[in-house]
């Protein structure tokens, strides 16, 4: 009995079998699927940082105490910087591992898992899913949520100009707005300047700069939504919490 | 019962491998087809005698009847079965290590002519005055992963992309190992 033969022989007496196709075709869907997992895990992370950055007043920053690099990091989404790299670790590996990734370079791993994620995110953030996610976190994540809270504080100071919150009622000379500490407002818009996107409806997430006239009365000079980037003009001169 | 040789040189390899997995005996006539090649790569790769070779050709080959189904024919066969045979002479060589069991490779049937073609190739080397069996010396001390490389671009003679698709590295990958493996030789070959 020859080898081929003996080989054969030993497939049959020990009833050796080939594995189903559905084994493979699973294993297959399964890299697949971990990696658009993986890639829509960053996406979500990535839409996030662009958000976060929309929110950092960049001008602000070296106005705060510390140095313009520490005031930086603690605004930047850290967390999901760190997550984003993690994602875009976890779906090269799996993308090496799929059928033909070993044909990929470390480059061309890179590129995809960053191009699909930050295509995603992009699109993700766009439509505004980005926000929504935030707020989710805001409720949620500490870390996230000391972010909004020193944005809050930073448009938390009427004496100095600068005022931020939701709007409640709008007349045609002036509206109502609720501050982060649930103090209403009586805001003198007459003089103000606002881009056409601020809709001045209830409801409206604003933050304003001008001049306390009262108690609970503020003239505008800059309207500007709360989301979007910093007003033209002179930054507040604050101190955050340490 | 043995297939004939007839039959089995009649068929391509993916007509055999789509009659194996109907009828078994078939199987055989892959073991025929690649048998040679695959066992000269085994006892090049870890130096086994030709018993110690055929065990590990033997497992080799129950794997890839296992995995037959996974075989994407958009690949070679011959590719997709030295892979296998590579990761099992990988596992025995490094069991064999692990034993302190370090065999000399028996380089007996290497071919002198393939030998000098990679002698060919390495800049500055003398090729009158470098022996073959100097030249198998210098291969077999290479890295295991460059000597891998020599021995299935000189040996098996497989093109860049066969190499990529039994090692699963990138093309450029083979490429950049083969020159680091020449320039290896290079060193070795200046007087």
């Amino acid at each position: 009995m020859n080898t081929a033969q003996k080989l054969v022989e030993q497939i049959k007496a020990q009833q050796i079998a080939p594995r189903p196709q559905w084994h493979y075709t699973a294993l297959n869907w399964a890299v697949w699927l971990g990696f658009g997992l993986v890639v829509l895990t960053g996406a979500l992370a990535f839409s996030i940082i662009l958000f976060t950055i929309q929110q950092v007043d960049f001008q602000l920053l070296q106005h705060m105490q510390h140095s313009w690099l520490e005031g930086l990091l603690s605004l930047m989404p850290l967390f999901w910087i760190g997550f984003l790299a993690l994602a875009l670790l976890l779906s090269m590996y799996t993308l090496r591992y799929s059928e033909r990734g070993y044909k990929l370079t470390l480059a061309h791993l890179a590129g995809y898992s960053a191009a699909f994620s930050i295509l995603l995110g992009t699109a993700f953030f766009i439509s505004g899913g980005a926000q929504q996610l935030e707020q989710a976190f805001a409720i949620r994540v500490d870390l996230y949520q000391s972010v909004q809270e020193k944005k809050e504080q930073i448009w938390s100071m009427p004496e100095a100009g600068y005022l931020g919150g939701t709007i409640i009622s709008v007349t045609p000379e002036a509206f109502q707005l609720e501050d982060f500490g649930g103090l209403i407002w009586t805001i003198d818009y007459a003089n103000a300047d606002w881009p056409p996107r601020i809709q001045l409806k209830p409801g409206e997430q604003i933050k304003l700069k001008g001049e306390q006239r009262g108690p609970t009365d503020f003239s505008a000079s800059f309207i500007r939504p709360w989301g979007g980037q910093p007003m033209n003009g002179n930054a507040p001169q604050m101190r955050l919490k340490e | 019962m043995l297939i004939a040789s007839k039959i089995c040189e009649e068929l391509t390899d993916q007509e055999v491998v789509a009659r194996a997995l109907q009828e078994v005996d078939y199987f055989s006539c892959l073991y025929q087809r690649y048998e040679p090649s695959l066992r000269r790569y085994v006892q090049h790769m870890t130096g086994a005698g030709p018993t110690g070779a055929e065990d590990i050709l033997q497992d080799a080959f129950i794997k890839i009847w296992r995995n037959l189904r996974a075989y994407n024919p958009k690949m070679k066969l011959s590719s997709w079965m030295y892979r296998i045979v590579h990761n099992e002479a990988i596992s025995a060589l490094r069991k064999q290590n692990a034993f302190g069991k370090n065999k000399t490779v028996d380089w007996a049937d290497a071919e002198p002519m393939l030998l000098r073609t990679l002698l060919s190739e390495v800049e500055a080397a003398d090729e009158d005055r470098i022996s073959t069996q100097q030249l198998r010396q210098w291969v077999q001390e290479l890295p295991l992963k460059y000597r891998e490389i020599v021995l299935l671009r000189y040996f098996e003679e497989l093109d860049y992309e066969a190499i990529s698709d039994v090692l699963q590295i990138p093309e450029g990958t083979v490429a950049t190992r083969l020159n680091r493996a020449r320039k290896a030789l290079e060193k070795a070959a200046k007087p």
